[in-house]
């Protein structure tokens, strides 16, 4: 098997259980705090999937970073489109969106603008970690 | 017990201790003496090498294997990483789960996309310091 999807699928299994566990904090807020909150079964079940398979798919997404041939715009369009369709299709299926195009361009809009102002902030703070060490090296 | 040590980077290496008798100073000497502290016994195609620390940039798992990389060549190690991490001097440092890299033999930290910090050692091999072990990599580098 492929080594980075090896890395990929231990990533995704190491941390895939996290989704679950945050989904059912939030409907328990949910439930103390909007009155006639409920679910069926059916409802409880799909997002306990779709969530499992986000939080796997955006862990195991960081390998992208490490694969030595792709460059960094590569790199960064394989992480961010697979994180966003992911994100899209688990947000429509659970109908936490509705299918409809201007709501999902808002969404996507506001995916965008949350997905880049991490990374910069990841990034920079990082970059200046990786400074102050390479000045200690010299 | 009188205590003198020469630095000399080109000799051969050797302790003389003088002593009246054998006694727990002398035992603990000649033990350590003799545990080669500063080698590791590498093998590559049949050969039996024995690796100085300081030739070595890092000591990596590879496909559930040991290797010390120095240079360019790359000699297969039969010790467990966690033996070997106590066994190395201070110029060591675990920088992920899989890999001890030699500091005097880091050429550069680089950022990643992903936001973490990769290593440029000057045999131009290159690893990633994990999240958990960044603290310790900062504080030995000395920031």
């Amino acid at each position: 098997m492929n080594k980075y999807l090896k890395i990929f699928i231990h990533r995704g299994l190491i941390f895939g259980g996290f989704g679950p566990i945050i989904i059912g904090i939030i409907y328990a807020i949910l439930q103390e705090k909007v009155d006639g909150f409920s679910l069926n079964g059916i409802q409880v079940l799909v997002a306990i999937v779709s969530i499992y398979l986000l939080a796997f798919v955006q862990a195991g997404a960081s390998v992208f970073n490490q694969i030595e041939s792709f460059s960094v715009p590569k790199s960064l369009f394989y992480h961010l489109s697979l994180l966003y369709l992911t994100y899209v299709a688990c947000y429509l299926i659970n109908n936490w969106i509705p299918f409809n195009l201007t709501v999902i361009l808002i969404f996507t809009a506001i995916f965008l603008t949350i997905y880049f102002v991490i990374w910069i902030t990841v990034f920079f703070s990082v970059k200046i970690v990786s400074k102050k060490l390479n000045a200690k090296l010299q | 017990m009188k205590c003198e040590i020469f630095i000399d980077p080109n000799c051969e290496e050797r302790v003389i201790v003088y002593a009246k008798e054998n006694n727990l100073i002398t035992s603990e000497i000649k033990r350590l003496a003799e545990q080669n502290l500063n080698e590791l016994i590498g093998y590559r195609n049949n050969e039996i090498v024995k690796l100085n620390f300081i030739s070595i940039d890092c000591i990596t798992v590879i496909n559930n294997k040991i290797y010390a990389l120095s240079d360019n060549e790359k000699y297969l190690l039969k010790e467990r990483l966690y033996s070997l991490e106590e066994k190395m001097p201070q110029s060591f440092v675990k920088i992920n789960q899989s890999c001890l890299a030699n500091i005097k033999k880091m050429e550069k930290f680089d950022t990643t996309i992903s936001g973490t910090l990769k290593i440029h050692f000057k045999n131009g091999h290159t690893d990633y310091v994990s999240r958990r072990q960044l603290k310790t990599v900062k504080e030995r580098i000395g920031i």
